[in-house]
């Protein structure tokens, strides 16, 4: 149907995605509850695999529609552009909001915290250690999905390939050493509101990193199918921008919760 | 005699014609036109001979809209919705349908008519 128009826009085809979304974003919530109260996580594992199937299969649409039926005019990338932009600033809204807790709590630290940041009997991260680390392997991270952007803007096709695989390869990096330090942690998320804030913010930014990571994994896959053309590639740009995203708020991270709060 | 053998040695390597850049080695993307399919390719194609505004989403200027000298309003379908700013600093739109074979008045007197247009 929507093939055989004669403006730009793309009037979208009725999915079940949006409701199979909401049921997956719902059992999740619900079996966390569960999770916490009850210590039994099958119901959140449960809301998890409804998500991902959700996530796989609307995405695969999308694809599917901009690369193969070739729905994606100028005004609709426009559209999708703005979508993200806008995705993009209410996770930045989203995070700041843990990053006020973080403030709210660490400059002026109440009485029973000793009147002191980190608190009394906390013993934080060496910032100069695994999380320098950490910030030196996003910095590089950045660098290389630029080096993927430009190959894939030049018509590059093996330099693209290349650029993501690293960018890929960081990103897991990152994960393993965050899951490390996790283990290694001397507090936990129950210790004080410094061990509250520090793991709310450095699991959700985590969390972001996975997705971001999955995301480029994605591209890569496309990529590999010949999905992107060096003029029209948006999944990619997406991809690049939430990723520089995570990058960006990591260095705040770093920078005021590991070095400053440390 | 160093300069001589370095001279030498130097020219040979320019008769090899040797690029020195990796993009010899890659593999290259195909031409994003070929790449394109569907409404994309046809909006790609109709800009590239020259049309910036394929699917007349810009604003129309009015001309005269006399009953004898209309204004020509593009379609590829059987009727078409017109908006009309009767005084230029009017802050409404009149809109209302236009009907192929059925050239219209508007109420501040513009004459407007539906043509034929093959969709992009």
């Amino acid at each position: 149907m929507s093939t055989h128009s004669n403006h730009p826009f793309h009037l979208v085809d009725y999915s079940p995605w949006p409701l199979t979304a909401s049921i997956g974003a719902m059992t999740t919530v619900a079996g966390m509850v569960k999770w916490f109260h009850q210590y039994d996580n099958s119901l959140f594992l449960l809301g998890n695999v409804i998500t991902i199937l959700t996530v796989y299969q609307w995405w695969r649409d999308v694809s599917r529609e901009g690369t193969y039926q070739g729905l994606h005019t100028l005004s609709v990338t426009t559209g999708l552009r703005w979508g993200m932009i806008l995705f993009i600033l209410s996770e930045v809204l989203f995070f700041v909001s843990f990053f006020w807790a973080f403030f709210h709590s660490s400059l002026s630290p109440s009485i029973e915290l000793g009147a002191m940041w980190p608190p009394l009997g906390i013993t934080p991260f060496n910032p100069f250690q695994i999380p320098l680390l950490n910030t030196v392997i996003l910095l590089t991270s950045g660098i290389t999905v630029t080096w993927a952007h430009h190959s894939l803007m030049e018509g590059n096709h093996s330099q693209t390939t290349q650029g993501l695989f690293f960018t890929v390869l960081l990103g897991i990096y990152f994960t393993i050493l965050q899951a490390y330090e996790y283990i290694e942690a001397p507090f936990t998320i129950a210790d004080s509101v410094y061990g509250s804030t520090f793991f709310m913010a450095t699991g959700f930014h985590g969390l972001h990193v996975l997705i971001g990571t999955t995301f480029l994994i994605v591209c890569l896959g496309r990529h590999l199918n010949n999905h992107f053309s060096k003029n029209h590639h948006f999944g990619f740009e997406a991809a690049a921008w939430y990723w520089h995203f995570v990058d960006i708020v990591w260095l705040f991270l770093y920078v005021s919760i590991y070095w400053w709060g440390g | 005699m160093a300069s001589v053998c370095g001279r030498m040695a130097l020219r040979a390597a320019a008769r090899q014609n040797v690029t020195y850049t990796p993009v010899r080695f890659c593999k290259m993307m195909n031409d994003p036109m070929e790449h394109a399919t569907g409404i994309e390719k046809r909006e790609l194609l109709a800009k590239a001979a020259g049309n910036d505004n394929p699917f007349d989403m810009k604003v129309f200027k009015r001309g005269a809209g006399t009953k004898e000298n209309p204004n020509l309003i593009p379609s590829a379908f059987d009727a078409r919705i017109v908006g009309c700013i009767c005084e230029e600093d009017q802050t409404y739109v009149q809109w209302m349908w236009l009907q192929k074979g059925t050239p219209k008045r508007c109420e501040c007197g513009h004459w407007f008519k539906l043509i034929e247009k093959a969709a992009v």
